[in-house]
Formats: structure tokens, sequence, C-alpha cells
């Protein structure tokens, strides 16, 4: 058997926020821009992939966030390969855009409690104060000179995506710049 | 000591709250709250340091950040000590430790102090002049000997122990500026529903107009000071508002961008400060900016005007009403304007012994009217002609002025004295503004510059914005607030403020003397020893521009920036040059408004954090077994496996050759990957390839050379097709998010009708590469299903399969020559894929090698690698890659310029194998490469890109790029070094199997 | 450090992107059949001039779209901001 080794991630708990490794979860990367691509994937999935630049849809436990105007990530624990393999052949295959499964180039990790976006500020030059009063918003941005991806699922709780080789280094900036608060 | 000199209770500092500190070497007390420097002055203690060149004995000047002379070093010897801090903002605290600058053996005798009697002969530009030659000496001699003198304070020596940070802000408003206009101004902003920010760079609120206890300044009938004191109290409880104390605005940049460091914790021991912040530098987006800087006040420019004991009227008046502390008993105000009158009236309330010279020959102010009142002596129509006193100022002397003010009349009056308050007038603090890219204009009346036009959404408000009077701050501040954040309703509409208006104004930049200007030492610049003197000789040496006399005789150029010699060094020119000053200009005001330090700058990113670094699934495999590793890009990539204490050039042998004779073991997870999709994708590629792919078969590999639009190497690497629409290409390590970038941009903006989806994957799989004659064998362990025979698996071809139920790609091609594989898998399984190699391939001797293996590897079958062998101006017909470039497509990036008249030229410098005469010489990559040594100027043909010795070959070989070097196969070429010139001969570059028979054994 | 206002994910700051040169310089559909000139001045010649210009920027760390920016370069003001394919704002 293979065995699965994650970048060194524990759970950490400092003072009103808590830090957890969301692995292994699936992670598709969609493209497309025509109507029957739109529709088979929200067919599929049964979410209406967002329109709507930096906000997210999440039906269950599966949300689709927007990336672009033609490209999406879904992610969540009920992707399954059964729905990875019915998005690849009938959208892939098909030809109406493209499925990629990016579950291993992104590390999701989930950041709760009321100083999340004091130790996001501390590396980002995004402005949160309108971010973080609103439910089911992203946005792509820098943190730590990191690309990033940021779901907020709920009132200060959010999903943090970054690409697997730079999450070691980006975990280890987050934990350093969440000792001083 | 004892303190002396506090003479009354004021409730900005806690008396509950004793402090002892030491000043060299002494022990001393003061209070909560006291700055370094009014402690200081509690003690009766005057003299700080030493001036920066003619080591003249300095005092404390003033109370603020435009502090010259009181500038010490913090924190004794150990990690914590500090250079250059103002005593006048330094906040006292159990234990501080602080010493004089500039100064040897002791600030009391100093050997420099030397220089101040030699001063005639090194005036500005001194240096310039005199150590021009020999030049020879410069090094040795003159250099060394000027480091040594030169410089304030001590850098440390130990790793700053301090904990720094940075945090980004986002408000509508910030408010810059803790005074009287500027909580106006805060207050007004946050009651209009702005998320507002206020910042000021002092311990406590209320600017100057805290302490101001004069009775003539009332507002609602109110003492102007109490007013605030309430508006202050109120600020506390607003919804919106933040504030920010002990913040100082470092920068104003463009677009609303600021740059503060708030300072958490420089007035806390030692003790307290273990794992806390520091300093936090603040990076903020204001929607808009309000600035209430405030305005310093102006020395006077006459002879010897930088004694310990010279200060600034106001500064004097905050070190009594604000401290408590006066700074002498027999105190002389030397002023050109109504304001200093508050400092006398101040003084004479307390009781302290003062007396006014007044270059002025009257003034109705009702201040005035109060001094003549409490029979304070006035000495109209006098000027500061000299002053006594080494260590402390102990007497003046005073003259006379003729009626045009150019001269001095009759007899020398000596007053003694131990402190001269001095008074020039105001100077608005536009320096933030400008930072912003505002321009300026010139108010002719009181000689200031004031802010005209901004480039962003601001406005500067109070004695920033030239308003010195608080009838005129209060009403402008509320009505410019008003507009700024369109409201029309506050709290401050019906103020009644009633105060003195300034009368007679009266302004001699160089006051006149009865001694020839060369005889006299009027300073300008006090950090920098510059003096009036300086700046005319500068003029007479032709230098008219302002910049140019800030550097040449180093005015403004100290810790301080000038803040208060600028404007005196201005009005000198225009007075010198008859130029309006208005049309002089200003030098340029940079960041930092003050000095920062270099741990804020940094904050967190020191030590794990200066860098990012990418790291590979696999890396704790390669940290386990002691690779060592080399960067490439962010990525930390194992760079070779020492074994027993191999120096690198063993192990690199060892790998080399166990790679070629057995097998060997790469990391290549590194290498770009991105996933192509969409009808067009084959086209797609024929366009952004030199080659063809259309006719590629599907599970077929493939070898493409991406040009840029110039047509020069930009990126290489496999590409797979997958399905008929699906390919993955891979990228070098370091091109990987540029080329995808520039993918990106020819879809979205060249070729938007093109059906083609790009996705990167690089992280999403771990690859590890197999090489060497037993590579196959390895594989057949691992995925016994597979068939390896070159019919079914031939190089250059894939194959999708399992390994323990998990997908894997596996690539038959190869970079060094060798029969080998790439094996992909899901990321999360690389470590563990990478230990069934190993695994698997032990009865081979697998032998994991490192990227300097690679290279060898690569370098010996005469394979480039972009970006060492190219550098952007290498065409593939310059790498002898013609077989690549396709002659039937129509066209590809960067194909027309493969045909413009440069590009053909048959004399480039073209890609060639270099093997020096002797194979034991390895060449030094970067050589330059020539033919002839002895012509002049000696012709550089080419220079080394790659060198190594190769084991398989037991000799040297190199690549190069050498001037017309096709043509030169055979020749001899000279490499010269520092010692010795190395005989090379031109050759092939693959030096190795070139008939590629290894690919298939 | 100015803000750019991404046509697709709003005001962002200036470190989410990455500057591309003079917009509206259109590849030439047939290369080959221009001269070294007509070439040359595809690749090499740009405007870069002091005042108001026509760029193109990435959003390279957010969404990755190009756009064109209309940016006066004497004091980094933008004036206008619009996707690939369209045309500049008329004022």
């Amino acid at each position: 058997m293979l065995n699965i080794n994650f970048p060194k991630i524990e759970k950490k708990d400092y003072p009103n926020l808590e830090l957890n490794l969301v692995e292994p979860i699936h992670k598709l990367n969609l493209r497309g821009k025509n109507r029957d691509f739109f529709t088979k994937a929200g067919r599929i999935l049964s979410i209406m992939l967002p329109t709507e630049p930096n906000t997210s849809a999440t039906i269950k436990s599966i949300s689709a966030l927007w990336l672009s105007p033609d490209e999406w990530m879904i992610y969540g624990k009920d992707i399954d390969k059964n729905l990875m393999l019915s998005l690849d052949s009938e959208i892939s295959k098909l030809n109406l855009g493209s499925v990629t499964d990016v579950s291993d180039q992104w590390v999701l990790i989930n950041m709760r409690g009321k100083n999340v976006f004091e130790v996001l500020s501390k590396g980002s030059p995004f402005d949160f104060n309108k971010f973080k009063d609103t439910k089911n918003v992203t946005v792509q941005t820098l943190l730590n000179h990191v690309d990033v991806i940021l779901h907020q699922n709920d009132t200060n709780n959010l999903d943090l995506f970054v690409r697997k080789s730079f999450s070691e280094h980006l975990w280890l900036w987050i934990n350093d710049s969440s000792r001083s608060l | 000591m004892s303190e002396n000199f506090r003479s009354i209770e004021t409730k900005f500092l806690d008396k509950t709250n004793r402090i002892s500190f030491k000043y060299n070497g002494k022990k001393y007390y003061g209070y909560k709250g006291d700055t370094l420097a009014s402690a200081l002055l509690s003690n009766g203690v005057h003299l700080i340091g030493r001036s920066f060149k003619y080591h003249r004995p300095r005092g404390i000047m003033t109370c603020g950040s435009e502090e010259p002379n009181a500038i010490v070093q913090i924190g004794g010897n150990g990690s914590f000590t500090e250079p250059n801090v103002r005593a006048t903002e330094q906040e006292i605290y159990e234990g501080l430790e602080a010493s004089s600058q500039n100064c040897w053996p002791s600030v009391e005798f100093d050997i420099g102090g030397i220089n101040n009697f030699i001063s005639p002969v090194i005036p500005s530009g001194f240096y310039y002049k005199t150590f021009m030659w020999p030049k020879k000496f410069w090094y040795s001699l003159y250099e060394p000997a000027i480091r040594m003198s030169a410089g304030l304070g001590k850098s440390p020596t130990q790793p700053d122990p301090e904990l720094y940070d940075h945090n980004h802000l986002h408000c509508d408003v910030l408010v810059v500026g803790g005074g009287i206009s500027g909580i106006i101004a805060a207050s007004i902003s946050a009651d209009n529903g702005n998320n507002t920010v206020l910042i000021d760079d002092k311990n406590s609120l209320g600017g100057s107009s805290i302490y101001q206890n004069n009775e003539n300044f009332k507002i609602d009938d109110e003492i102007s000071s109490i007013w605030l004191d309430k508006k202050i109290k109120e600020l506390k409880n607003k919804k919106n508002l933040t504030i920010k104390r002990r913040t100082s605005l470092a920068a104003f940049h463009s677009y609303n961008y600021l740059l503060a460091r708030e300072n958490l914790a420089d007035h806390k021991s030692l003790d307290k400060r273990l794992n806390k912040l520091r300093q936090r530098l603040w990076k903020i987006r204001a929607k808009k900016v309000i600035l209430a800087t405030g305005a310093i006040e102006r020395p006077l420019i006459f002879n010897n005007n930088d004694r310990p004991g010279v200060m600034l009227a106001n500064s004097v008046k905050k070190y009594i009403d604000y401290y408590g502390v006066r700074c002498g008993d027999k105190n002389i105000i030397f002023t050109n304007n109504d304001s200093a009158y508050e400092t006398a009236i101040s003084l004479n309330k307390k009781g302290i012994n003062v007396s006014i010279v007044d270059i002025r020959n009257n003034s109705s102010s009702i201040l005035v009217k109060n001094a003549k009142d409490a029979g304070i002596k006035i000495y109209w129509n006098n000027t500061v002609v000299n002053t006594k006193g080494y260590r402390k100022i102990k007497s003046i002397q005073i003259m006379e002025m003729s009626k045009d003010g150019t001269n001095v009349v009759g007899k020398k009056t000596n007053l003694p004295c131990d402190n001269l308050s001095i008074s020039g007038g105001w100077t608005p603090m536009v320096h933030l503004f400008t930072q912003s890219g505002g321009k300026l204009k010139f108010r002719d009346s009181d000689q200031i510059f004031l802010p005209n036009t901004e480039m962003s959404d601001q406005i500067s408000v109070g004695s920033c914005n030239g308003d010195f009077e608080l009838d005129d701050v209060i009403k402008n501040t509320v009505s410019e607030c008003k507009n700024f954040i369109s409201t029309s309703v506050t709290d401050y509409d019906s103020l009644k403020v009633s105060c003195p208006k300034q009368k007679e104004n009266k302004n001699i930049w160089l006051l006149p003397n009865d001694k020839p200007l060369g005889k006299t030492k009027p300073f300008l610049d006090f950090q920098n020893d510059s003096t009036a003197k300086d700046i005319k000789l500068a003029m007479r040496e032709g230098f008219k521009s302002i910049e140019h006399v800030k550097r040449y005789t180093t005015t403004g150029m100290g810790t301080d920036q000038g803040k208060l010699a600028n404007m005196h060094a201005l009005g000198i020119i225009s007075e010198t040059a008859g130029v309006k000053m208005g049309s002089l200009g200003t030098t340029t005001f940079r960041p930092p408004y003050t000095p920062l330090t270099f741990g804020t700058i940094v904050g967190r990113n020191v030590g794990t954090f200066f860098d990012i670094t990418r790291k590979t699934p696999i890396h704790e495999w390669h940290k386990n077994h002691k690779a060592e590793f080399e960067n490439v890009g962010q990525w930390k990539r194992a760079w070779y496996y020492p074994k027993d204490g191999e120096s690198m050039h063993q192990a690199v042998q060892r790998e080399s050759k166990a790679a070629r004779e057995s097998a060997g073991i790469l990391d290549a997870s590194t290498l770009g990957k991105i996933d192509i999709k969409g009808t067009d994708a084959s086209e797609f590629l024929n366009r952004v390839y030199t080659n063809a792919w259309s006719k590629l078969g599907i599970g077929k590999c493939r070898y493409g050379l991406m040009l840029n639009e110039d047509g020069m190497v930009y990126d290489d690497g496999v590409t797979t097709r997958l399905d008929e629409n699906h390919y993955v290409m891979t990228t070098t390590t370091g091109g990987a998010a540029n080329v995808l970038s520039k993918l990106e941009d020819y879809l979205q903006t060249e070729w938007p009708e093109l059906d083609v989806w790009l996705t990167s994957v690089t992280d999403h799989y771990a690859t590890a590469s197999v090489c060497g004659p037993n590579s196959k064998n390895i594989l057949k362990k691992l995925f016994p299903i597979l068939e390896f025979n070159d019919g079914n698996f031939p190089h250059m071809s894939f194959k999708n399969t399992e390994l323990d139920g998990i997908n894997c790609r596996i690539m038959r091609i190869s970079f060094t020559g060798e029969h080998s594989y790439e094996i992909n898998i899901e990321s999360k399984y690389g470590k563990s894929l990478w230990e069934k190699c190993m695994d698997a391939g032990k009865e081979f001797n697998i032998t994991p090698y490192g990227t300097e293996t690679m290279h060898l590897l690569r370098a010996e079958k005469g394979f480039i690698i972009v970006g060492q062998d190219t550098d952007g101006t290498m065409t593939p017909i310059d790498l002898q890659m013609d077989w690549i470039v396709s002659k039937k497509k129509y066209d590809f990036i960067g194909k027309r310029s493969l045909y413009r008249s440069d590009t053909m030229r048959e004399d480039r410098k073209q890609l060639v194998g270099l093997l020096t005469d002797n194979p034991n010489e390895i060449l030094e990559e970067g050589a330059q490469i020539v033919q002839d040594e002895k012509k002049q100027p000696i012709e550089m043909l080419g220079h080394v890109t790659s060198s190594y010795f190769s084991p398989n070959l037991n000799r040297s070989i190199a690549l190069a790029v050498v001037k017309n070097g096709k043509n030169l196969k055979g020749q001899k070429l000279l490499v010269p070094m520092k010692d010795k010139t190395i005989n090379v001969t031109v050759s092939d570059f693959i030096f190795f199997d070139s008939k590629n028979e290894r690919l298939n054994a | 450090m100015f803000i750019i206002t991404c046509p697709f994910c709003g005001e962002r700051d200036q470190s989410e992107f990455s500057a591309g040169g003079e917009a509206h310089i259109i590849r030439p559909k047939q290369p080959t059949e221009l001269s070294d000139d007509e070439w040359a001045d595809f690749l090499f010649m740009r405007k870069n001039i002091k005042g108001v210009q026509f760029e193109r920027w990435n959003h390279a760390h957010g969404c990755r779209k190009w756009f064109n920016v209309i940016r006066d370069t004497s004091n980094d003001k933008i004036h206008a901001v619009y996707k690939m394919g369209e045309k500049p704002p008329s004022d």
C-alpha cells in the first residue's frame, strides 16, 4: 500500500483562532464558458456555478468558488470519484470545457475564530472590512507573498487554499504571526 | 543627583511612579511620562553630545522629532543597543541606559573638539578637495581614517532579539496628528459614520494646545487646554474611531498608501518586553487622509547659536508647562514674533527670571502687553551677536540693529543667562504632503511653504496648512472637514474662540553681526554642523540649485533630515542670489519622516521567513538522507547526497557513475506541469512551440522548444498527448509560472477564438525519474502488469497505470541519455512512491542523485538548460537545434524573428563544446573565451556556460557560446584566468553516446 | 503602490498585478509577409510616453485575466480600466 503524506500541518489553537488541516478532500478545477457547460455542471453538481465575482455557492457539503469568469474551484467532502468521472466524461470528453483534478495541487486549511482577519491582515493587502461581514464570499489574493484562495463559509470561519509546495512555509508563517495575538 | 529643576506639579506625569535611569553611567531619576530629555533637564543636564564635524558641545534644543542635537545611544552595549535615538522622543523606563554619541573619551572632554579650532581649514567640500590625490592613498589612508571619525553612534553587533510586525489597515479616513485640529477632524469624521483612524506620535493626545494655559486662549469661555482635554475624553467613546498613540507616520505614498510605525514597547523596561512586539509597521490604505501634522518652530541664525542651553522657545514652554521643568534660572528669550512671549509669560508666572530680546521695534500684541505689565524686560530692535559658555551657555552679547536690519550699531551689551530660548517663527510640516506628490506654494507674508495642489483625496488642516492662530485653526479645520467629509453640521460650528493675534512680522534669515561672516559660526544645520558661511561658500563656488547646495554642504542630510535647517538654507540662498524664495523650490522630502529601525522595515520577514521556500512532496526523504539543498527559484531542490564525509565533487562523481552504470533516481517534482484541454489544443501547441504537434500520436511524448516573439529561446520541456484533445506540458522549474502566464496571455488576447483550457497541475503531481540500464528492471518490479518492451512502451511514450490501486502516469523520456522513466503520481503519495522505487531498486544499487549530477549527465549529452546555456539572446539556430524548428508551419511564436537580418547572421554566438587540452583542468562557468590574448583590445568571443568533470568520460567537458562557433570546430582557443591561460579546443557539444544507443539499452 | 480596479474582481492592491506593456499592439496575422522593418515595428517600437498611456495589466495573483488600463505615467493616475477586446472609453 502507498502511504499518504501531507505537509506537517497539525491542529493549532491560539487566542480566538483555531487552525486545522482539512485533508484529504477532493478539489476540482472547472473551466468553461458556453451555456451547455453551465447546464451540465449545474446538473451534475446540483449547484449553479456562481457568475458574480468573488462569490461562492454551497449546497450540502459541495462548494463552488468563482475564480474568474470561466474558472471555478469545486471542493467538498461529498465529492467522490464517481462525481469526478461523470464531470470528466460529460464535460471534458464532450469538449464543453475542462475538468481537472487538483485535489493535491492545493492544501486546504480551515481558520476559525475572531482573530482570523487579524492574522490575515498581517500578510495580505486585501481589504477585509466588507468581506468579513459577508457569507459565501471568496477572494484570490496574496498572503505573505504566496497565492491563496480564501472562502468564507460562515462568520469568522474561513477555508484557505494554498498550493501544496508553498503550504509548509505559509503554515509556519501563519503560526508565527499568530504568536503575537 | 537630586532633581533641582522640577518647578511645578503637572498632571501629565505620574508622580507616584518614580523611575531611575542611567545616562553616561550616572544614575538619575525622573517620572513616568518623562522623555529622556525632560528627565535630564529636570536634573540640570543639558550637554548631550558632540556635533558631527567640529565636535562642539551640544544640548537639547527641542521637545520633539525635529531634534537635531540630543541624539543618544540607548540600551548599553548589548543586543538591545540602538544609536541615534532622539532623547526628546524616548520615554524613560526603569533601567534605561543612555549614553552620548560622537565623543571620545567623554562628552565632557572630547578629543575631536580640536576640529572646532581647526574649523577655518575644514570648510564645506574639504574632504572632496583634499583627499583627491594621490589616488592610491584613498584606499590605504584617507578612507580608513575618515571612516574612523565618521558616523554618529554605534551599530549593534549582535542580532536584534526583539519582535517586529507588519499589519495592513484599511480605513475611510486617516487623521495624522493628534493636536487640536486633528482631534476636531477625527471627531467630525467619526461622527459622520466614517471608519476613522487617528494617529499621533506622542504618548498622549493634544499637541501643543493640551498645555496651553495662557488666559488669552479661550474656547467657549474655557481655557483652551481645559476645553481640549474634555474633547479628548469624548473621543474615547466614539464608535468608528480608532486611536493609535506612539504611532508616527513614516511615509505617504500615492493612492493614499501610508506607512506608520507604532511603538509598542520602547517605553517599557527590558524585562517587560520579552517575547512581546516592539514595533509594528502599519501599511495603511485610507480612502481619505486628513493631515494635521502641525508646525515646528524655527531657530534664529546668529553667531554661536548652538551652545547647550540654546533652545527653541516653544520647547522651553512645553518643558515648563507639560513636564514642570525649567530649563534655566536666568532665561533670555530671543525672538522675531509674538508667540515666544507665551513662553516668557509662562516662566514669569512661575516666578522664573526671564527677559526678552526682540529684533522688532515693537508689537501691539496682547501677549506683549501682558509681558510688559508683568515687568519683563524687553530689548527691542536688538539682536544677539555672540554667546559664551563652553559646556553650557553663560552669557550673550546683544547689539542694536540698524534701521534696515542689515547691520548692527552702537555698543555691545553683555547679558548673563543660563538659557536662551530662540524663536524665528513657524514652519508648517508639509513633508508628508509633498511625499504624496503634493505641490507647494509660498506665502510671502510669513515666508512659509503651504500645500497647494494634492494628488490624492486628502486635505491639510491646522498649522500645517498655515493657520497659526487658534480661531483660524478651529474655524478653518471645521469648514475644510465639512467639505471633505460632505456634511453640513458639526459639533464645532458655533464655538466661541478668542486668542491673541500675531502683529508686526519681521524675518531676517541670517542676523547681522559686528564681525565679518568668516569670523562667526552661525549654525543652520546643528546636526551636520553646516553654517551660513558654508552655504555662501557653496554659492561662490557655483552651486545654484538647492539640491546641489544641500549635498555640497550636507545641510539637511542628518538623521533629522534638516527639519530645522532647510528653510534658513533656502532663505540665505534666495537672499544671496537675489532670487525669490517661492521660485527656488524646496529640496525633496523623502520617506521616512523620522528614522525607522531596520526591524520595523523587515517585520517578521527574518530567518525562515526571509524568503518563500517551496518544497517537493519528497523533501522529507531527501532531508532524512542528508541531502544538500540548492535554491532553484523558490524551490529547495536536492543538490547532491554526500555519503560518509564526501565532498560535493566526490558525491557527484559517484552519483553520475551509478546512474549510467546501473540506476539513479531524481526528484523531478519541481518541473512545471500544465494540463491542456480543448478541441484546439493541438493547434495551440503548434503556435507556441517551434515544432509540429498535430501528428503526435495519443500516448506519445515530444520535446518542445518555446520562443519569445523575438525568436529567442524562452522555455523547453516534454509535452505528452494523453488524449485527442488533452495534453500535459512540462516546463522548466523556474519558468513554470511565467510560461502559464504567457500562454494565458496569448489565449486571452491574440487567439480568443481557440478552444483551449489551461490548468496548472505542478503541485498536484510528484515525479520520480528513474534512469539507467536497470531502470526497466526496477519498473518491471513496481508495475508487473505493464509490458516494458520497446514495442509496447518505446522511448517518448506514455502509459496510464496503477500502483497499489493509485493512478500513475509513466513517461518514458530521458534528460540523461539513459533508458529512463518518469513516474507521476498524486503528490500525497509522492514520498511513498519514492520509497517504493528505492526498495525495488535496492538490488540494482539505485542511487538518488541531485540537481548537480543531473546537470552533469545532461551536459555529457549536450542537452541545454534554458537559463544556463541560454540567456535570452540565443535562437534555436544559435543552439544548433535547427532540427526542432519546423519549416512547414505557417507561423509560431517567434518564427518571423528567426528571419531577421540580425538573427540570420552567421557570426552570432553559437553553442559549442569545449575540451581543455589538459583533461583534468575544469573550466570556470562564466569564464571568457578569446582567440588572441595579445590583440588590444582583446576580442571576447564568448563564455563558458556549463562545465563539469565527467566520470564517464574521465575528463573535463564544457559547453560554451562562441562567436561563429559553428564554424570553429577543431580550433584552438584560449580561456584567460587570473593566474593562467587555459588552452581549449572547440568540439561537438555531444560528448557521450552521440548515437543515442543507451536510450534503448 | 497604486490600486487597480480589475474589471472582474474589483479594487485590488497593485502587488496582485503584473504589467504587460503597451496595449493595442496587435500581433500581425501574417508575419511572414512583413518586411524586417514592419516586423521590428511590431516587435520593438513602443511609445513609452510621459503622460496618458494605454497599458496591458494582468491580475496575476487573482483571476489571471488580462485587461487594459489607461494610466498617466507622470503621476500614476488611472483614468479607465476596460476588458480585452473592448474599445477604450471615448472621453
